[in-house]
């Protein structure tokens, strides 16, 4: 997607008004639209080639949240298809009207954003027979160029040290597990971003149900918010470090599949009983998490598609957040309600921790029977790994993917990366 | 419950006798002569215990000698970390392991008189019962403290200050009995009954039936009532403590005393437990009971909407559109989503008729919100931040704990029917929440939070002050609060 700034639009027009609950479309040239139906006014101009996104009346956070939805809205992914389609997709340009200094001070930090959320997009609305975990790292490429720089720890090097949790889970798969490590270097201690990256879900030997499956595909949505936000860091050369550790992996069935009832050993060292092997997010991010905290880093913020429990609990609207620490909770929810990408902090509490007591093992993994409070459980089991590093723990299994109105899922979103973005520039960059 | 007394500290000659340690400290004061008496057999026992005081842990210690026949000793934790919380929990330790002796003391001389008091209230709330329906109970099987003295330097101050908490155990013993009770018995007719009989305590109780409730036009309400045999009620309880003419605060409790899920139908594991799908309004009768037991300078009124929601022949199905006492029609998709159908008529009623200050629901009311937050914190909805603060300090303090969860218009707008003015349900992301914005509909203005308790009123096993079963969650939260915040 191409962006530019100016101060009067020369196409088709786009304008935010806060008074409206639906879309007014004034053809051929003026789309008045809800401040939060950006994106869908830009898909249903999709046959422009170039949009103007008037935010001239707007305050510069809700500009850049407008025009970052719009930038949502307007993402496209052609590469599979082989013949055009009967109504195509022009849009190739959104033109962003403002006058507004204090705007255009923050133009380039948006810029890095969107093209760090279009990379993250890619990277989710990629089918998983095409990303897989050997393919994952030829993927950042964009990343290398930008000037990250980038380590990949193969199966052989994740035995020799330890991975149990990306092993086991990885392990039903032709595909062995990655874990790859993004560094950008600045001026500070870093601050270390870990995701998720199964690129396909099938549950395991805890098989899921086949309705919905394919999305699963996304479920390295949190792995690709990472890739994104370091993206964006590179490109608007941040001064401040910042790490980024992604645990790729598929969860497939098969002969190599890990079981329930396992006890698998983490790269922390500690005993770790498997019980559903559908919740095996959290066991490729303990050895993420673990392996990001020996880096002695200003705090650790992770994003995954982690619990279904956390949908239950917030719906689509916002992901949820756990932490350790209280003055990073509320810095990381600042910065998702500044940058659009809205959270809500749930509870650890002493119940959720007591609950993963294990009979044989140092801890269980989750809780069997239904209705448990998952997300809950799993901040619970993922805070054992980070020892005393701030942490901030995104569950984003209700964010990753666009909501339809008729309540199916629609493209990725790129949630986080903004969101992290915003959490360097206000909380650490102040400090670098 | 419990008989509690407050005596002067001086060592008990015999019988069975409680203790407290803190961590790092040994025994002081009535505690060290205990031992002393013993010659030292109490520290020996604590050594080969390795007790070191820690919270949450106590140990027995059976004729240690000096003729006691048992001494249980409750860990408060860290001096200087303890909390009015942790000395009910002790107070509910000590219950536990005293539970065989018919009369014990409890040697509370480090403590002041306030904080002695505590020890009787945790001690009481641990120790209910709900016998009613055992016909083969052996004596020996049965606890049998009934009476503590509690001894401390100044016994008339502790006994002043254990009033409002004896006031506030009863108001949660009332709440457990009526939670407990199997549906069979307490029908809306008999918790009406029931509920009528508080006037013995000073409350006003005024009980409308199907006739009333029909000309006021409760058709959300009626519609959940209209399957079963048991018709409804509502019972509105008032306690005038505060100003003449004040406006009151009003507590709001769902009380559907038996929840099939209608049409709608629930499956059948797990069903037993929608007997206690009445726990909101239990709280509510709880509550008012405290306030009128303590003479709360406050005026208060409690209402409760008693249903039971059955499959029948003249049940409700879904797709019925029913028309609320507010005037707003309501498409009934699922009928077992029947909780906010009887919430929006009395929320709406409550205000209508009563212009309160505040209104707080509380209500067993989605299975999301065991999914969100387990069951430490109930869920906490409001329309007002200062309320809903209010709320969580009273939760923290009172060990009633809640979370606040989000609301807004990305919710609400999911209510939108296609035939009438909402529907009542949605799916199941967030349902919670878009439960809390339903009822948000029903509320006219006024500052209100409502309290997802389904989590957090009936608990599975024991906890420190709550044995397994009804917990009577909301009871002492909201007695806390409306003391901090409404009798100064």
């Amino acid at each position: 997607m191409h962006l530019r700034l100016t101060d009067t639009p020369s196409a088709p027009r786009i304008l935010p008004d806060a008074g409206l609950t639906e879309p007014e479309e004034h053809l051929p040239d003026l789309l008045r639209t809800p401040l939060d139906g950006a994106a869908s006014a830009t898909r249903a101009w999709r046959r422009y080639p170039a949009i103007a996104l008037d935010v001239r009346d707007l305050s510069p956070d809700q500009a850049a949240r407008f025009v970052a939805e719009a930038a949502q809205g307007a993402f496209r992914f052609d590469a599979l298809r082989t013949r055009p389609e009967e109504e195509p997709h022009r849009l190739a340009t959104l033109e962003v009207v403002s006058t507004d200094p204090a705007f255009r001070a923050q133009w380039p930090a948006l810029e890095a954003e969107i093209e760090g959320a279009d990379f993250a997009r890619r990277l989710v609305v990629e089918p998983s027979n095409r990303l897989t975990p050997a393919t994952f790292l030829a993927h950042l490429d964009p990343l290398r160029r930008a000037g990250v720089a980038i380590e990949a720890i193969g199966a052989s090097a994740l035995r020799e040290q330890g991975f149990g949790g990306l092993l086991a889970v990885g392990g039903g798969s032709v595909h062995p597990p990655v874990l790859i490590v993004l560094r950008w270097a600045g001026r500070t201690a870093p601050v270390a971003l870990v995701g998720k990256g199964i690129t396909f879900d099938t549950g395991g030997v805890c098989v899921k149900p086949a309705d919905r499956m394919w999305d699963m595909r996304a479920d390295m949505a949190g792995a690709a918010a990472c890739a994104g936000a370091m993206l964006a860091l590179a490109r608007r050369r941040s001064p401040c470090g910042a790490i980024a550790v992604l645990a790729v992996a598929e969860n497939a069935l098969g002969g190599g599949a890990y079981r329930p009832g396992d006890v698998i050993r983490s790269f922390a060292g500690r005993s770790v009983e498997v019980v559903d092997t559908d919740a095996e997010g959290r066991l490729v991010l303990m050895d993420a998490l673990a392996f990001a905290a020996r880096e002695r880093p200003a705090a650790i913020l992770d994003a995954a598609t982690l619990t279904g429990a956390a949908v239950v609990a917030l719906g689509h609207a916002r992901a949820a957040l756990f932490a350790n620490d209280d003055a990073l909770a509320r810095a990381v929810a600042a910065a998702g309600e500044a940058s659009g990408e809205r959270l809500w902090r749930l509870p650890i509490g002493a119940r959720h921790r007591e609950d993963l007591e294990s009979a044989i093992a140092d801890l269980r993994h989750c809780v069997p029977g239904r209705g448990q409070p998952d997300a809950c459980h799993a901040a619970a089991f993922l805070r054992e790994f980070v020892g005393d590093v701030p942490w901030a723990h995104i569950d984003m299994a209700g964010t990753d993917l666009a909501v339809l109105p008729d309540g199916g899922t629609g493209g990725p979103t790129g949630f986080g990366v903004r969101l992290f973005d915003r959490v360097m520039r206000d909380r650490f960059e102040a400090a670098a | 419950m419990i008989d509690v007394k407050f005596a002067a500290p001086s060592l008990p000659q015999d019988g069975a006798l409680g203790l407290l340690m803190a961590e790092g400290e040994g025994l002081t004061g009535l505690a060290a002569k205990a031992d002393e008496a013993t010659g030292g057999a109490i520290a020996r026992a604590i050594a080969a215990a390795e007790f070191t005081g820690k919270e949450g842990s106590s140990v027995t210690i059976l004729a240690p000698g000096a003729n006691f026949g048992r001494v249980v000793v409750a860990g408060l934790g860290k001096m200087a970390d303890l909390t009015d919380r942790k000395l009910e929990e002790a107070g509910g330790a000590l219950a536990v392991g005293l539970a065989r002796a018919p009369a014990a003391a409890i040697a509370a001389d480090a403590l002041t008189p306030g904080r002695a008091a505590l020890l009787g209230y945790g001690a009481v709330l641990r120790s209910y019962r709900f016998d009613v329906y055992r016909t083969k109970q052996k004596p020996e099987d049965l606890p049998k403290l009934a009476s503590l003295s509690i001894l401390t330097e100044h016994p008339e101050t502790a006994t002043g200050s254990y009033a409002p908490l004896q006031a506030a155990a009863r108001g949660a013993y009332l709440a457990r009995d009526l939670a407990s009770e199997p549906a069979n018995v307490l029908t809306p007719a008999e918790m009406a009954r029931r509920l009528g009989t508080l006037t013995e305590h000073g409350l006003k109780v005024e009980v409308l039936g199907p006739e009333e409730l029909g000309k006021l036009g409760f058709g959300a309400m009626l519609g959940v009532a209209q399957g079963s045999h048991n018709p409804p009620r509502m019972v509105i309880l008032r306690w005038d403590g505060g100003k003449n003419g004040e406006a009151p605060l009003a507590f709001i409790g769902k009380g559907v005393t038996f929840d099939t899920g209608g049409i709608s139908i629930k499956p059948a594991g797990g069903m037993e437990d929608m007997k206690w799908d009445m726990a909101g309004a239990a709280a509510v009768a709880g509550l008012m009971t405290t306030l009128a037991l303590r003479r709360a300078r406050v005026n208060a009124v409690g209402l409760v909407g008693l249903v039971e929601n059955m499959p029948g022949g003249n049940a409700q199905r879904p797709g019925d559109v029913v028309k609320s006492h507010s005037g707003q029609t309501i498409e009934v998709l699922n009928t077992d989503a029947e909780g906010r159908l009887v919430l929006a008529d009395v929320l709406w009623y409550a205000q209508a008729k009563f212009e309160p200050k505040l209104m707080v629901d509380l209500a067993t009311l989605t299975g999301a919100i065991i999914v969100g937050l387990g069951h430490e914190h109930a869920g906490l909805f409001s329309n007002d931040d200062n309320l809903a603060g209010r709320l969580l300090e009273a939760g923290l303090a009172s060990g009633e704990k809640l979370w606040r969860l989000p609301m807004g218009p990305e919710y609400d707008k999911q209510l939108k029917s296609d035939i009438a003015d909402m529907k009542n349900i949605t799916g199941r992301p967030g349902s919670s929440i878009t439960a809390a914005q339903f009822l948000a509909r029903f509320v006219n203005g006024k500052p209100w939070a409502h309290l997802d308790i389904a989590g957090t009123a009936w608990a599975t096993k024991d906890l420190p002050t709550v044995p397994k079963g009804a917990t009577a969650f909301g009871v002492r939260l909201l007695d806390r609060f409306v003391a901090a915040s409404y009798e100064g």
